[in-house]
């Protein structure tokens, strides 16, 4: 039954009519207009839908409208850089070409920026391990990698 | 004074004086007669489908210019590499260049965005369309300043004096709309008076695509629309039927508009995707199918209702020479069913106004998705306006998609605009488009001086056959029978190409070792193009193959490929098996490409890479496995490709001796091939397993183990 949820994404306060369990993913897209995130499976297994909650990720297709707090904090791709205006990690995504046809991308930056957030100078083999259930057909894995290296190299650089 | 059209005629007086005419300034350019053209192409049986280039490209009084082509963007990059062709062809900056493509109200239909064809057929075909425009408009300008032709030469989106710098002409100037040429044909080695060079740019949808803000099909209309989905037949063949489902019950859900029998099945209308997936699988469904043994096997299968449908190529007396041959190898090689499994899902947004249709759809081929929703809803197909909008990822499952006829159907009978988006599972059940599974028997005599003297190759699939003469055999017959396939299949990245390597370059090395060469010196001392022997070499020293040894269970396997003798491929793998779990890893490849021309080498690194690991996932892990008329796979949990952790270090070089003249030959599909083959012979290397099946599974390791 529909109900009146209160959220907080990309730093502004929405107000959703729709069932608790229509998952998020649905309500960012056809909702909130926020086609950034991807329906890719449906399934949580492709890792397309990712979208920060408190900083951390979570696959939005699995998400029920229901579990998220009005004081949790849901940024999607849209919400970490715009064009013009892009985060380092997006802009090492086009300096490494870190893609081909780009559908999982807004995934997979999302999921690098949970990362780098929770650890700013991950090793080769924690990136892997942070990203490997974001799959890519296009396998772009390599330059993908790459990206989040010279994003996090940067990151670090800033901090010193 | 500002050259406008309107002084043009002035001064030009009457225009029928020349070979020149100009179109109003509209965004439509006017189709061209005819719009364009399958042509036959030398050496090769397919047609290809080719404008000419210089009827689709706009000049704007700006100085832009905006180009058109029916091909699509699919990750390939081909939007980067028209870019880059064009602002260079006509010496823009690229801004300059607006791309307008896969809108068959816009564009030319010259073909499917498939065959790795795009970048030598469109590209390239840009590239002397600009070729042809900017003599035109030197011509043109030599006119209208009253300035001798070779006075002058084109520079910088405008002709200029070649000493007086005071004379200057920008295009948008000498032409409102589109240049009139007569008519060129397409030619295969078009010799080029400008050289290109790759600006080295970024790709050009980059920014779009970080940010979450290129739209795909699904990404249109948010909050507009309805969304339809149907009752998914349990059984993957075409055959089911719906037996019963509660459709009264679905219909009265909340959420749920409408629901209607359709084809074989029902569709559902609703509010929200979740609102129709979730009916959908409420309802109940109960379904028919015709018998078949559940234990299904695939090459007795398509053994058992093959027919020969063509000889491919026969010289001499191979039979003769295999009786008689002192070295002879005979083997039998089998594919497995595999999916294309693009991470976006088939989607189409469909829109009915009277008897007139709007399709935007995720498609590879916006003609032929117009020709089938023109047939689906019965009105002729210039009543359809297909607008193909970026694919997130087509690998041969857009070509054939049928998400712009359902949703078109529905659009029509619900009177709403209608988007459907395939799930996980009706992406790899629904149209059941696997790739086709292959059953190749193949026999060589070989001398035991290494070189091979016959071969018979016969082929059991739907498709055509993938390149089969890599090799300089005397004596040779290859046959292609056509068969009732199991399941229905589709195309699938690197076609049969994939299929027949396979098999060929696993029987290449089983024959090297048979004489005691080594593969790669095997390969050359047989090699049908010489310009193979340099992409070997170049693989073989990046690998450091012979030149280091490696421990017990690792080991290196090359392949070659080409594709109608125009690209050119070779592979090296480093694989490690580990024999207490069976599981191979892939620790290294090296790929040479020879490709012609490249244009632009940001994008050309990314899909070849790409393409090696999707040769990767076919080698080891992908399979669709069918029992009956049931498909296992209806998640991506079910079906294995390739992720982060499963890729090695991949390089890759390119390479360009096969024509002197250079031009882009493509390079989509070819890279996957040869690394299958690589990957394979890889794994004999290290532990003396030959697979004649693929996937390599670390079962089916472990069986080859205990049985070695």
């Amino acid at each position: 039954m529909a109900t009146s949820f209160r959220l907080r994404v990309n730093g502004e306060r929405v107000l959703v009519t729709a069932d608790g369990d229509e998952p998020l993913l649905w309500v960012l897209r056809d909702r909130l207009g926020l086609t950034g995130t991807k329906f890719g499976c449906g399934e949580g297994e492709c890792g397309a839908c990712a979208v920060l909650i408190n900083g951390e990720a979570y696959r939005s297709c699995m998400v029920p409208l229901s579990e998220v707090a009005p004081e949790d904090e849901v940024v999607t791709i849209e919400g970490l850089g715009r064009p013009g205006a892009l985060s380092a990690l997006q802009q090492a995504f086009i300096d490494h070409t870190a893609f081909g046809c780009g559908f999982c991308s807004p995934g997979m930056i999302v999921t690098a920026e949970a990362l780098l957030r929770r650890n700013p100078a991950p090793e080769r083999e924690q990136i892997i391990a942070a990203m490997d259930d974001n799959l890519c057909r296009c396998a772009s894995y390599p330059a993908i990698l790459k990206a989040i290296e010279s994003a996090a190299a940067g990151r670090a650089g800033e901090e010193e | 004074m500002p050259f406008t059209r309107r002084t043009f005629l002035e001064l030009l007086g009457a225009s029928t004086a020349f070979a020149v005419t100009y179109s109003c300034s509209k965004a439509v350019p006017e189709p061209a007669e005819p719009a364009a053209m399958p042509v036959e192409v030398a050496g090769s049986k397919a047609k290809l489908y080719y404008a000419d280039y210089t009827d689709w490209l706009l000049i704007h009084p700006d100085g832009s210019v905006t180009a058109h082509t029916g091909r699509v963007e699919l990750g390939q990059g081909l939007t980067t590499v028209l870019s880059n062709i064009i602002s260079q062809g006509l010496q823009l900056p690229p801004e300059a260049v607006k791309l307008v493509m896969g809108d068959t109200a816009l564009c030319p239909d010259d073909g499917p965005t498939t065959g790795s064809a795009a970048t030598r057929i469109v590209g390239w075909g840009y590239w002397r369309a600009c070729d042809r425009i900017r003599a035109h408009l030197v011509e043109r300008a030599a006119e209208v300043l009253g300035v001798p032709a070779t006075e002058l030469v084109y520079r910088d989106g405008g002709v200029v004096g070649r000493s007086r710098f005071d004379l200057r002409v920008g295009i948008g100037e000498l032409v409102d709309g589109k240049v009139h040429l007569p008519a060129a044909e397409f030619v295969e080695t078009y010799v080029s008076p400008q050289t290109y060079s790759d600006p080295g740019a970024a790709n050009v949808n980059g920014e779009a695509i970080v940010t979450g803000t290129l739209r795909y099909t699904g990404d249109l209309f948010p909050g507009e629309v309805a969304y339809a989905s149907w009752l998914l037949p349990e059984y993957h063949t075409q055959m089911t039927r719906l037996r019963a489902a509660d459709l009264e019950g679905v219909a009265r859900r909340p959420g749920v508009g409408h629901v209607q029998r359709f084809w074989n099945t029902a569709m559902v209308v609703g509010e929200s995707y979740p609102t129709v997936e979730r009916a959908c699988a409420a309802s109940g469904a109960k379904w028919k199918v015709p018998e078949r043994s559940p234990e299904l096997d695939v090459e007795a299968e398509i053994r058992a209702g093959a027919e020969l449908h063509r000889t491919i190529e026969a010289h001499g007396d191979p039979e003769g020479v295999l009786a008689r041959g002192r070295v002879v190898l005979r083997e039998t090689y089998v594919t497995q069913y595999a999916s294309q499994a693009p991470i976006e899902t088939e989607t189409a947004v469909a829109e009915v106004d009277g008897d007139r249709v709007t399709v935007w759809a995720s498609t590879q081929a916006p003609f032929v998705s117009r020709g089938k929703v023109a047939r689906q809803l019965g009105i002729p197909a210039e009543n359809v306006h297909v607008i193909a909008m970026p694919v997130g990822g087509g690998f041969g499952a857009k070509g054939g998609t049928r998400a712009p006829q359902l949703a078109a159907e529905i659009a029509r009978t619900s009177g709403r605009r209608v988007k459907v988006v395939f799930d996980r599972d009706r992406q790899f059940n629904s149209e059941a488009r696997y790739k086709e599974s292959v059953v190749a028997d193949i026999a060589s005599s070989v001398a035991r001086d290494g070189r091979l003297l016959a071969r018979t190759l016969d082929l059991y699939q739907d498709e055509g056959a993938g390149s089969t003469d890599t090799y300089d055999i005397p004596d040779v017959r290859t046959r292609l029978f056509r068969t009732p396939m199991p399941a229905r299949h589709g195309v699938m990245r690197g076609t049969s190409f994939v299929q027949t390597c396979f098999a060929v370059e696993s029987h290449t090395d089983v024959v090297a070792e048979a004489v005691g060469l080594d593969p790669v010196s095997f390969r050359k001392r047989n090699l049908a193009i010489d310009a193979f022997a340099p992409l070997l070499d170049a693989c073989a020293e990046r690998i450091g193959y012979g030149s280091r040894s490696l421990p017990d269970g690792h080991g290196i396997g090359f392949a070659i490929c080409h594709h109608g003798g125009r690209q050119l491929g070779a592979v090296a793998a480093q694989v490690g098996v580990d024999r207490g779990t069976g599981v191979v890893r892939v620790e290294r490849l090296e790929g040479a490409f020879d490709i012609g021309l490249v244009i632009s080498r940001t994008t050309l690194v990314a899909n070849t890479v790409g393409a090696m690991i999707w040769g990767l996932g076919f080698a080891l892990f992908e399979e669709v496995r069918l029992d009956g008329h049931r498909s296992h796979v209806h998640h991506l949990s079910d079906y294995r490709i390739p992720r982060f952790s499963d890729v090695p270090p991949i390089e890759v070089s390119f390479h360009d001796n096969v024509v002197p003249n250079p031009i882009p030959r493509g390079c989509g599909e070819l890279p996957t091939v040869p690394t299958i083959g690589a990957i394979a012979n890889a794994v004999y290397a290290a532990v003396g397993l030959r697979f004649h099946t693929l996937p390599i599974t670390p079962a089916r390791v472990l069986a080859g183990l205990r049985e070695l």
